[in-house]
């Protein structure tokens, strides 16, 4: 199965009943997208699949061939985060950090959309993630936080 | 053996085919509601998309496989019932037409042989003073299954105020799938629409529900919650039509 995944080209042999989740963390070992509750309801294995979020447990790995997959490690380097990276360490957005992948790829979806987004645009925009810790409130001021400083041009 | 079908681009659409408007079984809950043909004429799907999902969901929850799972609580089927939608069932020895209401037998049983598959659902375009509307109450506002949900479609002479149609469905009414409420529908049709006649409207629903409590909500939160949002809905539908012209 060949398909591209933050920009590089990669050509996997893959099980017939491979999740896309599970090729991504132990073929490719990107262990970013995480194995939460395997049913599509907690949303921390997200990926960013030609454009679109989606749960990468709810995708077979062949539903993937061809496809243009993004990964939070696709997003930002130590040395150089992505402005949401910099701004969920700003507001102490993470804590356990198992939800946090998933949230940034949620906020990062919607600003590509939408530069100027409301409260309610941020909210809505990463419901398909639960968070156990943080009481949301700090991702969506870090999100705000990051929108204001990309269309200030930091970005 | 499974065979994946979404790579099936062809039966991701939706047009206006002479009257019929036609959406294709692989049509994402996402494409549907950002499509062009949708966003100007039936903003009801919207209402519907608005409280489906979150967008990881949307973007790989399709028609074709919202109505076949038959669920209690599906957002997409009341509203297919109130249009009177039909799905296009194919297979190797052709293929045949079925109402919505037909083809959904009973919860997670649908009308579908092992032969056949659905690739369309579809139903007639609007005509003038007509009008449709959807909400939902769930324990959030995305992500969340229906407590109740209900879709009406109105057909008003808005000469004279007088209910031509009316089609109303929710997610339960007596059994475990969408239903609708023909006793109610019956009650309001060939009447003039005043205040007087949805309260009435709303009593006859009140009586026609057979609801159970289970862990998600108690009957009586659902009758409640059932009467409001057909309120809602139904006075929602009414002001489309007064307000077109």
């Amino acid at each position: 199965m060949k398909f591209n995944v933050n920009g590089k080209d990669h050509a996997v042999v893959v099980n017939s009943n491979e999740r896309l989740l599970d090729t991504l963390r132990n073929r490719l070992d990107l262990k970013g997208a995480k194995d939460g509750c395997s049913s599509g309801d907690c949303g921390t294995c997200m990926v960013i699949m030609n454009g679109r979020l989606v749960n990468s447990c709810l995708i077979l790995s062949a539903q993937a061939r061809g496809s243009i997959i993004k990964t939070i490690e696709g997003l930002g380097t130590t040395d150089s985060p992505h402005p949401l990276q910099e701004a969920f360490m700003r507001f102490n957005a993470s804590q356990c950090g198992y939800c946090i992948p998933a949230m940034i790829l949620s906020a990062k979806n919607l600003l590509d959309k939408n530069p100027n987004p409301s409260r309610f645009d941020v909210r809505r925009a990463v419901s398909g993630v639960l968070c156990r810790c943080t009481g949301y409130y700090k991702i969506f001021d870090a999100i705000e936080y990051a929108a204001e400083q990309m269309r200030g041009g930091h970005a | 053996m499974l065979v994946d079908i979404s790579g099936f681009k062809e039966w991701s659409y939706v047009m206006n085919e002479e009257g019929r408007i036609r959406i294709g079984a692989l049509t994402t809950l996402t494409q549907l509601v950002e499509n062009p043909l949708i966003t100007s004429k039936y903003p009801v799907f919207q209402q519907v998309g608005d409280k489906f999902g979150a967008p990881n969901i949307t973007n790989q929850a399709t028609v074709g496989g919202n109505v076949c799972a038959a669920s209690s609580a599906e957002d997409l089927l009341p509203l297919f019932l109130v249009l009177d939608a039909k799905v296009r069932l194919k297979s190797l020895r052709g293929e045949r037409i079925a109402r919505v209401e037909d083809f959904v037998l009973d919860k997670r049983i649908v009308d579908l042989e092992p032969h056949e598959i659905l690739t369309e659902v579809f139903f007639d375009e609007f005509g003038d003073d007509e009008s449709c509307a959807y909400d939902k109450v769930g324990w959030r506002k995305s992500l969340i299954l229906a407590l109740v949900n209900i879709a009406v479609f109105l057909s008003l002479d808005r000469a004279t105020e007088t209910v031509r149609n009316i089609r109303i469905a929710l997610n339960r009414l007596k059994g475990k799938i969408p239903e609708r409420a023909k006793l109610t529908e019956l009650k309001l049709t060939g009447g003039i629409l005043d205040e007087e006649a949805i309260e009435e409207g709303v009593q006859t629903l009140a009586k026609e529900l057979v609801l159970r409590s289970d862990y998600r909500a108690t009957a009586a939160y659902r009758v409640e919650a059932a009467k409001t949002l057909f309120r809602r809905v139904l006075s929602q539908c009414a002001e489309n039509i007064r307000l077109g012209d």
